[in-house]
């Protein structure tokens, strides 16, 4: 009777534990680096729901960035960071200030529009909130619309 | 041991629970062959706690939103402790408690247990019955896949083919002409508001009927019984309890092995923009009127095929409901056996031609066809008298089922 | 415009793009006369016209600056004509002055013109005097300029479109070189030849401006019913290159002028991407030709068309042998595999040495072409392979991923590990094009390296699947020594002797 009670409980009470903080997924994702690294960021583009996210600084983020001033959530853009050529993922190249595609070329500008080379249409954009102490903030990217 | 009793007692002076003990103490459950009939409302009622249980643990992490609802459940399955357990019990314990249902009512009309005085009996149990469809049909849609959209959309499509309300009870059920984000709070409300409180209520009329009328004991055993100066019979307490135990844990196992063997799939998220898959299907216990109506024609005489199978429906589940009432005579009582016959023959072969259809999956069909004949033929057993030409016809049909199933399953798993 | 007019104008205007060009398209270019404004007379007598026009066009009056400055004389911009609007007192059907053999133009061809809506009038691109009180015969007054034959429209747009002062106030960044580029086009060459009556190229009935964009009634070019907006441009070309009678005999650089390119170009992938996928941006007839310069690209610069989009692969291509062989051989680069108009979704069927590879086109081993060596073949083969290998790896670790994830196992890390098997898939195809085994390799192996963990970690969830599947098989065992339990206590439990009254009850 007691094994029975446990064997019922135990996974109950594992259940009842919260889990894992990152890793809700779906909706919204916590950027694996803060604010202040995005230039020395090794993994930008990273996973989101199982697509690459990639977030951008604006060129204004980048002067403020650079002159030590804070950053607020304007200054970044997150898009979904598939080409939309043929899916190829893109990558954030803040020497020239725009977002490249390796495979064919494709460059877009920091605001994720397609301006040369073969993608037909901008990148899908997502939604960047920041949080935490300042210097030390989390970017947080979501799907949903800022109602 | 004397502060066990001093506490009993303070329980017991402020609880008066000795009028509860005394009396399971004093319940008996007659002994005669329909005994084991007995065991499935306790079985349900098992597997309802295990609903409860499950479904309040469920409801810890679920997100009834269409942006949220089937990433919820694929977070519970993928990302919480066990929660690939909670919600496959859930699942599993949900069609479980169907099955059991369906033969709780079977069994029930077969020993004719809603006798006077015990019509309200049967009644609410009808009503139960129905209230635990609703449950399984609004649940069906809660983890927002792709099969329970298009489901739920054929479903509550059905509702509006009554006639004169049916418009408007299809957009009270769907909340707007589509199924959208409004449905799925609809029925999440439904599920784990509206439902759970209407079945407290009818559960418990329910079984304060059953208390105070006591089991029921077929005529026939009745009369025999009398002859012999009355029926044996075991207290409640402890020996049907135990015996009742042993039915929840067998219960208890089926699950586990359901859960072990067939975890519940998740699906792909619902799109309502996609084009309907090929397969959709409703839960296995609205597949036979599902199949039924898929293969109406569309006019029937002057009629619409599909308002002439809900109004159809709706007429069976009326006559199962005042079923008592109807059972007035000899030819009344034999219309309505042959009825059920026909019904229980009816929803077998739906069932199986709906759960396989649309592939050449002949085999696959008279393998569930053969397992549903299986299940349902046993219930004849204590109906007919040892050695008697029934109980070898019975034995024969059971045989020959077994043996069909068997020679289907080989043939299929060889094929 | 108000809101509610906006369908009913653009009915209008659809319609009026259809008039215009069904008026204006194949038979002006055979030659005849334009039918805008049509001189009874000039119809009789179409050739001896041209050269008459041109010297019309030769003595033009400055553009005026009425339109520019919004004159108050003439009536609001894009407004309906006043009744009593001068010009139509003979060149409306129906006029005061009008009679059969007037020149006629339609009212709303007029109101829905750009220029129109711009406040441009009628003398402001005729000349002439504006008023009934100081008209002049047409024929009379220096100042008209008359557009008789289609031919004339060169000269007769160029007036305002070439003059950079007055197109400024109209647009800041107008271009003004049409009619420069117009000159060095296919047409243009032609047109000039036939005018000095020179050589074998001269034809007078090559496309002009009206011929693209429509007389009244003309269109700006980001309206979408304007014959030149990106969805229509390919089939206003082919109005007359696919015409296989008009195109008879027409060559340029000994290649045909007029055949199948339309037909071609809407199966390829670039007109799907236009026509039916809605990408704007896709690349249509004028993107490779040039549109008022309009030329086919020689032989030695079809990459450097097909690189305006497709920059990296024809960078690499610009380094290979290959594309020097071509060169030396007269075949015209990308085009010789990918095709020119049609150009299909490439495959990884074209690489290789098998059914529709094209390299075994020279690459062949009984027959090799422009010097093609075996050892090309050896590579052609081994590419080939490669791709396939890491595409095959591709697909085992996806169907695992998706297999552990039908069955509720947390696999979205893998999923995204795998975009980059993808990546490297995409990349090895486009490095094809250095013709070099290093490369492309060095890209599979990438992918085959994502593939194989990717595979590692699908396979670990699919056993920590089954792993719980035993596990809650195992909670079996206790359950049913549970179960014994109890049956051996209710066998324990003797039964007491107690009678059920059912009637009692």
């Amino acid at each position: 009777m007691v094994a029975t009670w446990g064997a019922i409980l135990y996974p109950v009470l594992r259940f009842l534990r919260p889990r894992a903080a990152t890793a809700s997924g779906a909706l919204e994702v916590v950027a694996p680096f803060r604010v202040k690294e995005i230039l020395q960021a090794k993994n930008n583009p990273f996973d989101f729901g199982g697509k690459p996210c990639l977030v951008v600084l604006t060129p204004d983020g980048a002067k403020r960035l650079a002159a030590g001033q804070a950053i607020q959530a304007d200054d970044l853009r997150a898009f979904n960071a598939v080409c939309t050529h043929v899916d190829c993922t893109v990558k954030y190249r803040q020497e020239n200030g725009d977002i490249y595609c390796a495979c064919h070329e494709g460059i877009y500008d920091l605001n994720g529009r397609n301006v040369s080379g073969p993608p037909p249409r901008p990148l899908e954009a997502y939604v960047v909130t920041l949080r935490g102490e300042p210097g030390q903030e989390e970017i947080v990217v979501s799907k949903q619309s800022p109602a | 041991m004397n502060t066990r009793r001093r506490f009993v007692g303070f329980l017991e002076e402020r609880l008066g629970l000795d009028v509860l003990l005394g009396l399971a103490r004093n319940k008996l459950v007659p002994i005669h062959a329909s005994t084991p009939f007995y065991y499935f409302g306790g079985m349900a009622i098992f597997l309802f706690l295990v609903q409860i249980g499950t479904g309040i643990l469920l409801s810890l992490y679920y997100k009834p939103s269409p942006d949220q609802a089937f990433e919820s459940v694929q977070a519970i399955v993928t990302e919480v402790d066990f929660g690939w357990l909670i919600r496959s019990a859930h699942s599993w314990s949900a069609n479980l408690l169907v099955g059991v249902l369906f033969l709780h009512l079977l069994t029930t009309f077969m020993m004719r247990a809603y006798r006077r005085p015990r019509e309200l009996t049967w009644m609410t149990g009808i009503v139960l019955l129905g209230l635990f469809l609703a449950f399984g049909f609004s649940g069906y849609l809660l983890p927002w896949n792709e099969l329970a959209f298009f489901a739920t959309r054929v479903g509550t499509a059905i509702v509006g083919v009554v006639p004169v309300v049916g418009k408007q009870l299809l957009l009270l059920a769907r909340s707007g002409e589509d199924v959208t984000g409004d449905t799925l709070a609809r029925f999440y409300s439904l599920h784990v508001v509206v439902l759970p409180m209407l079945t407290f209520a009818v559960l418990g009329v329910h079984l304060f009927l059953v208390q105070k009328h006591g089991m029921s004991v077929p005529e026939k055993i009745v009369a025999d019984a009398r002859s012999k100066g009355g029926l044996r019979a075991m207290p409640f307490l402890p020996h049907f309890l135990l015996r009742d135990m042993v039915g929840w844990y067998l219960a208890l196992a089926i699950l586990a092995a359901l859960a072990a063997l067939f975890p519940w799939e998740l699906g792909d998220k619902a799109d309502p923009f996609k084009p309907a898959p090929d397969n959709i299907k409703p839960e296995w216990y609205f597949l036979f009127m599902f199949q039924a109506l898929k293969v109406l024609p569309a006019h029937l005489g002057p009629f619409e095929g599909e308002v002439v199978g809900v109004l159809f429906f709706g007429a069976c589940g009326l006559i199962v409901l005042f079923a008592p009432f109807l059972d007035r005579g000899k030819i009344s009582r034999a219309v309505l056996a042959s009825l059920a016959a026909v019904a229980v023959a009816f929803f077998i072969a739906m069932t199986s031609w709906g759960w396989f259809s649309g592939a050449e999956q002949t085999t696959l069909r008279v393998i569930l066809g053969g397992i549903q004949t299986v299940v349902v033929l046993p219930l004849l057993i204590p109906f007919t008298a040892p050695g008697s030409n029934g109980r070898k016809l019975v034995y024969a049909g059971l045989t020959l089922a077994i043996a069909v199933l068997a020679v289907a399953t080989w043939w299929e798993t060889l094929g | 415009m108000k809101r509610d007019s906006r369908p009913t104008a653009m009915l209008l205007a659809v319609i009026l793009a259809a008039a215009a060009m069904s008026t204006l398209g194949i038979p002006a270019l055979r030659g005849e006369l334009v039918a805008v404004v049509q001189e009874p007379e000039a119809a009789q007598a179409p050739a001896a016209d041209a050269p008459a026009a041109a010297d019309a066009s030769t003595a033009p009056a400055e553009p005026t600056d009425a339109a520019a400055n919004a004159s108050s004389q003439t009536p609001p911009a894009g407004g309906p004509l006043p009744d009593d609007y001068s010009c139509l007192t003979c060149h409306k059907k129906g006029g005061d002055l009008w009679n059969e053999t007037t020149p006629t133009v339609d009212e709303s061809h007029l109101t829905n013109d750009v220029h129109w809506k711009k406040g441009l009038r009628c003398h402001d691109c005729h000349g002439g005097s504006e008023t009934l009180e100081s008209f002049k015969n047409h024929r009379d007054d220096p100042d008209f300029r008359s557009l008789r034959v289609r031919q004339d429209s060169i000269t007769f747009c160029g007036h305002c479109h070439s003059n950079l002062d007055y197109m400024r106030k109209f647009s800041p960044s107008a271009r003004t070189d049409q009619e420069t580029e117009y000159w060095t086009s296919g047409h243009g060459q032609r047109l000039k030849a036939s005018a000095a009556g020179e050589n074998a190229q001269a034809d007078a009935g090559v496309a002009t401006c009206i011929s693209c964009h429509g007389g009244h009634g003309i269109l700006a070019v980001k309206d979408v019913n304007s014959p030149v907006y990106p969805t229509n441009v390919a089939q206003t070309c082919s109005k007359c290159h696919s015409d296989a009678k008009l195109m008879e005999g027409r060559t340029y650089d000994g290649r045909r002028l007029g055949h199948d390119q339309y037909e071609q170009w809407t199966k390829g992938v670039h007109g799907v991407a236009m026509l039916s996928k809605g990408d704007i941006s896709a690349p249509t007839c004028n993107d490779c030709h040039g549109n008022h310069g309009a030329l086919p690209p020689s032989v030695g610069s079809v990459a450097n068309a097909c690189g305006t989009c497709h920059g990296k692969v024809s960078k690499l291509f610009a380094e290979t042998r290959m594309k020097h062989k071509f060169e030396v051989a007269g075949m015209p680069g990308c085009a010789v595999c990918h095709g020119t108009h049609q150009t299909f979704n490439p495959g990884d069927s074209m690489i290789g040495m098998g059914d529709g590879a094209l390299c075994a086109k020279c690459h062949n081993p009984a027959n090799p072409q422009l010097g093609a060596t075996l050892a090309g073949a050896d590579l052609a083969k081994n590419i080939h392979a490669k791709l396939d290998e890491l595409k095959r790896n591709i697909e085992l670790a996806g169907d695992k991923v998706r297999e552990a994830e039908r069955l509720g196992m947390e696999v979205r890390g893998s999923r995204y590990d795998l975009h980059q098997a993808f990546d490297a898939l995409t990349n090895a195809r486009t490095l094809i094009h250095t013709f070099k085994p290093g490369p492309v390799d060095e890209a599979v192996d990438e992918g085959l390296k994502v593939t194989a963990s990717v595979q590692e970690s699908a396979a670990a969830a699919l056993r920590e699947h089954t792993y719980r599947r035993w596990w809650l098989a195992g909670s079996l065992v206790p359950i049913l020594i549970v179960v014994g339990l109890l049956v051996a206590t209710i066998r324990r439990t003797p039964l007491p002797e107690s009678r059920y009254d059912p009637s009692h009850h």
